[in-house]
């Protein structure tokens, strides 16, 4: 976890891991899900377009994943019907298609605002484990007390 | 005064420079289009979905105004043939004018103001939601992804519904006819069979090809150019479509041009 004491700070380390970083699966509202795509597709593009899999290929792996969740009823849904926490699950789904990703859960209360902790990220997080290489979250520093009792902290 | 040439000389530049950028933005998308690494099943499904939105679901529309003005044209051109006595001409402006000229001018026009419209706004979203930046992100390579999927339905749909739209025209021009002229079916494909000339399908069929490129690549170029305001869509639209007016009749003009010299040439 990587917390920081202002935007400016945050911001600028992010946008260094973005430009020199491989493989990262970016969980962020500065990256939102397509709307003209269902969470089906969001989800599928990226094993579609990097490792040519076949349509049917990338939604049969698609919907296994949403099955952990139980979201496979909203396959067919697009992004602005998704609620703060489907949409979250969403973006982490889409972020661990990239190929042995680093997943970076950038602000995840930005995401989800009326989250009183982060029970729910590290559940999500934990649903995924084994798919991603490594989990790095970016946030403030005066959010350290909503991830008591999560992963080591890093100041 | 000299602030008055500095203005000229300025919208000169400006000009200039943004036609340089529309050409080289649309030489680095027609070299895409022969890349077969570009192609892959995401590509695809844009592809037959843009195709569905912009060639399929416009069919209805389309017929009927392929039907009202196939009549009106043929109605009027038969009836002024008629009283300045050159009807033998009816096939030629037939072939000459409605098929290779209103056909792909009509059609055009109904897909920009359907679909060139609705991409230019489409991409101007895109950029204010920050949905090009996800694919950025995600390494997406957005001419691939976005725009050629987007332009190879221009250019096929302007090609077959311009081709349909001559069909419709001069299968209503059949009935018409039969009714007003009293032509037989086999004098009035006769006419057309005799005025019909395989270099001016041929420019046409080009023509078509070129202005669907066009009215697909210039609303998504201006569209690209929305910043992260949202009031910069209206005006990313307005000013993309202006411009694929423009571009309309750029290349109507050139075609003329282009077909009169080689005309002379042949």
């Amino acid at each position: 976890m990587r917390l920081f004491p202002s935007e400016e700070a945050l911001e600028k380390e992010l946008q260094e891991l973005l430009a020199h970083g491989h493989h990262l699966g970016l969980v962020s509202l500065e990256a939102p899900l397509i709307s003209n795509l269902s969470v089906l597709e969001n989800i599928s593009l990226l094993r579609q377009y990097h490792q040519r899999l076949s349509r049917r290929q990338a939604e049969d792996l698609t919907r296994e994943y949403l099955r952990i969740f139980q979201m496979e009823d909203l396959a067919g849904k697009r992004n602005p019907v998704l609620d703060e926490n489907q949409r979250f699950c969403v973006m982490v789904l889409r972020a661990v298609m990239v190929d042995n990703p680093v997943l970076v859960l950038d602000r995840p209360f930005k995401i989800m605002p009326d989250l009183a902790d982060a029970r729910f990220i590290y559940d999500v997080v934990g649903k995924v484990e084994g798919r991603y290489r490594e989990c790095l979250i970016f946030d403030y520093l005066w959010n350290e007390g909503r991830y008591a009792g999560g992963f080591s902290h890093e100041a | 005064m000299n602030t008055f040439a500095e203005n000229i000389g300025k919208t000169a530049i400006h000009s200039v420079r943004s036609l340089q950028d529309n050409l080289s933005f649309a030489y680095r998308i027609f070299s895409r289009i022969f890349t077969p690494q570009a192609y892959n099943s995401a590509v695809r499904m844009v592809l037959i979905n843009q195709i569905y939105f912009t060639a399929v679901q416009i069919l209805p529309l389309f017929f009927t105004v392929a039907v009202c003005l196939g009549i009106v044209f043929i109605g009027v051109i038969g009836k002024y043939l008629m009283s300045i006595g050159l009807f033998s001409f009816f096939g030629h402006l037939l072939m000459g004018f409605v098929v290779t000229e209103i056909a792909p001018f009509v059609t055009v026009l109904l897909i920009a103001l359907r679909s060139g419209s609705a991409i230019n706004a489409e991409i101007a979203v895109m950029k204010v939601n920050k949905e090009l930046q996800t694919l950025a992100i995600f390494g997406i390579d957005m001419i691939n992804y976005l725009f050629l999927p987007r332009i190879i339905c221009g250019i096929v749909s302007v090609v077959l519904l311009s081709c349909l739209f001559s069909i419709i025209v001069l299968a209503s021009g059949l009935i018409y006819s039969g009714f007003f002229f009293e032509m037989t079916v086999s004098d009035y494909i006769t006419v057309l069979m005799e005025s019909g000339n395989f270099f001016d399908l041929l420019v046409m069929l080009v023509k078509c090809a070129v202005l669907g490129f066009f009215i697909v690549m210039i609303p998504i170029r201006y569209g690209m150019r929305a910043t992260d305001e949202l009031t910069s869509i209206p005006v990313a639209v307005l000013n993309g479509m202006v411009n694929v007016f423009i571009a309309i009749v750029i290349i109507e003009v050139l075609s003329l041009i282009v077909m009169s010299l080689l005309t002379r040439l042949v």
